[in-house]
């Protein structure tokens, strides 16, 4: 199972090339095209990427295990991400994530049978004044509590 | 001519003042003026890192303690690397490289040669914040491949490893994966280690986690002694300690081969092909004389041997492995002549481009064969017309010459046997000098004293009285 960029997207990159001083450092927009594109990072796309940037896969794989945004397996189609720094924690985070861990039947880290919803925990959203809060996908939820997971939960299903 | 002039500058280390060049990195300048450093991630041969933070010394002007890998030399740096607050930033380090070590060095085999078993004792004697319960736990025992064994908890995440594999045999199936206290050396899923040069990170490694797995639980490192020798597995002659050990019970046994320091030919480095090499030197060995397929008394086979090379009327042929030391061949080549022989030393079988690479290993596979033809010894297999009396000392390429009579000085167990058959001691019972193939002398230092020591092929020649040399 190879991966390779489409199209447009190695031109979109071959573009970018010009306002980084060095092809090694596109490696995070790179991945991004990977997510993008296939919605996880796999070994062979690792090992593709970095042929394209001229570095070792091992230096890739490093950077892919490093950022959280980076996946090595494919997601539900939703993806909710429980932040869980201080602020949160200290407003009901717990609770919120319980009601999330019981109404999908998953622990974090974990992909519902159906495919529908990955869990992770995150580190801070920069919303500590709305705590607590999670981001599903591209958006964002504030002030959260047990019943309004519920609520959110539904009109994502 | 652009030649780099080295500027040499004055630098007061601990109220010593010491010469060093301008620019060099202060803590090899400390090392190598025997000042005491702790360091994890700097290693000669891979450069500064940077990330272990040991080597930190108090350097006047500066108002925090600096790394001195990161720290270059200047006229007039005042130096001091033993102050009551250095020692304490020290320990604070050290125990953070320990908060997740499983501390089993009972059971681990880098104890007794670990970096952070020394510092604990020079600078830790702490007891641990943090419970054995709540320490992370990662993988014990990853077969990396290339008998590399990694064990994760142990690791202080230095990068030696990962850098030795990026920069230096530049194959790169090294890195750090994960963040944070998750963070871990590991390989691409599914990829291992794949060069031939892979055991030198197990020696890079200053604890525990990385291991040979052709040494770890054989022996405690404590019992072995080094000696100084050289890798008899090509001509390039990486310079080696022997690590052996002579323990209760036991004869004295080589445990391993670790590659010692030499910058004119291996630097700190050998490949694992030679450092594995200490296998074959000490399985099936020869141990007693045969005349055809009877054993015999070494007296009778010395008589034996005078006997058969005296009453000879016919031509003699000499055949030398190039692997002998300078001083044996020259005995050989004494002997050859005193007794009309011709003696030859045929280069050709040892010949193996297939070993060969750009780095360190020579497709020549013979230790000394730079020192064959400084002594001007034939290298052509000799021809094998009318009757000929064989005397072969340990060459692997007898069984060509076709020979009416023979005599065999082995070091190892021949398939066959001659009419006489000597055994003689192999490189590491006895000591000598191997020219490499850049012309580089090195000496040999006799490692195994065997309970029972075969002789000498110079005791074997004694018979002779070829004069002094013998003796050597």
């Amino acid at each position: 199972m190879g991966f390779a960029f489409t199209e447009e997207n190695l031109r979109e990159l071959e573009a970018l090339a010009k306002r980084y001083p060095s092809k090694e450092a596109l490696m995070l927009p790179a991945l991004w095209k990977v997510m993008e594109q296939e919605g996880f990072i796999s070994v062979e796309a690792m090992e593709a990427v970095a042929e394209w940037l001229g570095v070792s896969p091992m230096k890739v794989y490093g950077v892919v295990t490093f950022y959280e945004m980076f996946h090595e397996k494919p997601l539900g189609r939703h993806h909710i991400k429980v932040c869980r720094t201080l602020s949160c924690a200290l407003c009901g985070q717990s609770g919120v994530l319980e009601r999330l861990k019981e109404r999908l039947g998953i622990e974090v880290g974990e992909t519902t049978e159906d495919g529908r919803f990955t869990l992770s925990q995150v580190e801070c959203l920069g919303s500590c004044g709305t705590a607590p809060v999670m981001q599903i996908d591209d958006t964002l939820y504030e002030n959260l509590t047990p019943e309004k997971v519920d609520e959110i939960l539904k009109e994502l299903r | 001519m652009s030649e780099k002039v080295k500027k040499m500058v004055k630098i007061t280390v601990d109220d010593r003042t010491i010469e060093a060049e301008e620019g060099a990195i202060l803590l090899q300048v400390l090392l190598e003026n025997g000042f005491e450093i702790p360091y994890y991630c700097y290693h000669e041969a891979l450069g500064p890192d940077g990330n272990c933070r040991m080597c930190m010394v108090e350097i006047e002007g500066k108002k925090r303690p600096q790394i001195s890998c990161d720290t270059f030399v200047e006229e007039g740096l005042i130096v001091r690397t033993d102050t009551e607050n250095i020692r304490r930033v020290r320990r604070g380090i050290l125990e953070l490289q320990l908060v997740n070590h499983p501390v089993d060095c009972p059971v681990c085999d880098q104890a007794g040669e670990c970096s952070l078993q020394d510092y604990y004792m020079e600078y830790g004697l702490y007891h641990g914040k943090v419970p054995k319960a709540e320490k992370l736990h990662f993988e014990k025992h990853l077969d990396l491949g290339r008998n590399v064994m990694l064990d994760q908890e142990r690791c202080v995440l230095c990068k030696r490893c990962v850098r030795f594999t990026g920069n230096i045999v530049k194959t790169g199936e090294l890195g750090v994966v994960e963040r944070a206290d998750h963070s871990h050396i590991a390989t691409l899923p599914g990829r291992k280690l794949e060069n031939g040069y892979a055991m030198n990170v197990v020696d890079l490694c200053p604890v525990g986690a990385l291991t040979s797995k052709d040494f770890r639980f054989k022996q405690r490192v404590w019992f072995l002694t080094s000696t100084p020798s050289v890798c008899h597995g090509c001509a390039t002659g990486c310079a080696i300690y022997i690590d052996h050990a002579k323990t209760k019970f036991e004869d004295d046994t080589i445990y391993r081969f670790r590659p010692r320091k030499n910058p004119d030919i291996n630097g700190h480095f050998i490949c694992d092909e030679g450092r594995l090499s200490y296998k074959a030197l000490q399985e099936n060995r020869l141990r007693e004389a045969r005349a055809e397929s009877s054993s015999i008394g070494f007296e009778e086979a010395a008589a034996q041997m005078k006997k058969m090379v005296e009453s000879w009327q016919g031509r003699i042929v000499v055949l030398a492995d190039a692997n002998l030391y300078i001083e044996e061949l020259e005995m050989v080549q004494i002997f050859a002549n005193r007794i009309g022989g011709k003696l030859h030393a045929p280069l050709d079988a040892y010949r193996d481009p297939a070993f060969e690479d750009a780095w360190l290993k020579s497709a020549m596979r013979a230790a000394n064969a730079k020192g064959v033809e400084r002594l001007g010894i034939d290298t052509s297999m000799p021809s094998s017309r009318g009757e000929v009396l064989l005397i072969n000392f340990n060459h692997p390429a007898a069984g060509d010459v076709k020979a009416r009579r023979q005599i065999d000085l082995l070091t190892h167990r021949p398939e066959t046997f001659a009419d006489l058959t000597l055994p003689i001691a192999a490189w590491s019972e006895t000591s000598g000098t191997l020219v490499n193939e850049a012309g580089i002398e090195q000496r040999c230092e006799q490692a195994l004293f065997p309970n029972d020591p075969v002789p000498t092929l110079m005791t074997w020649l004694e018979a002779w009285d070829l004069g002094e040399r013998c003796l050597v």
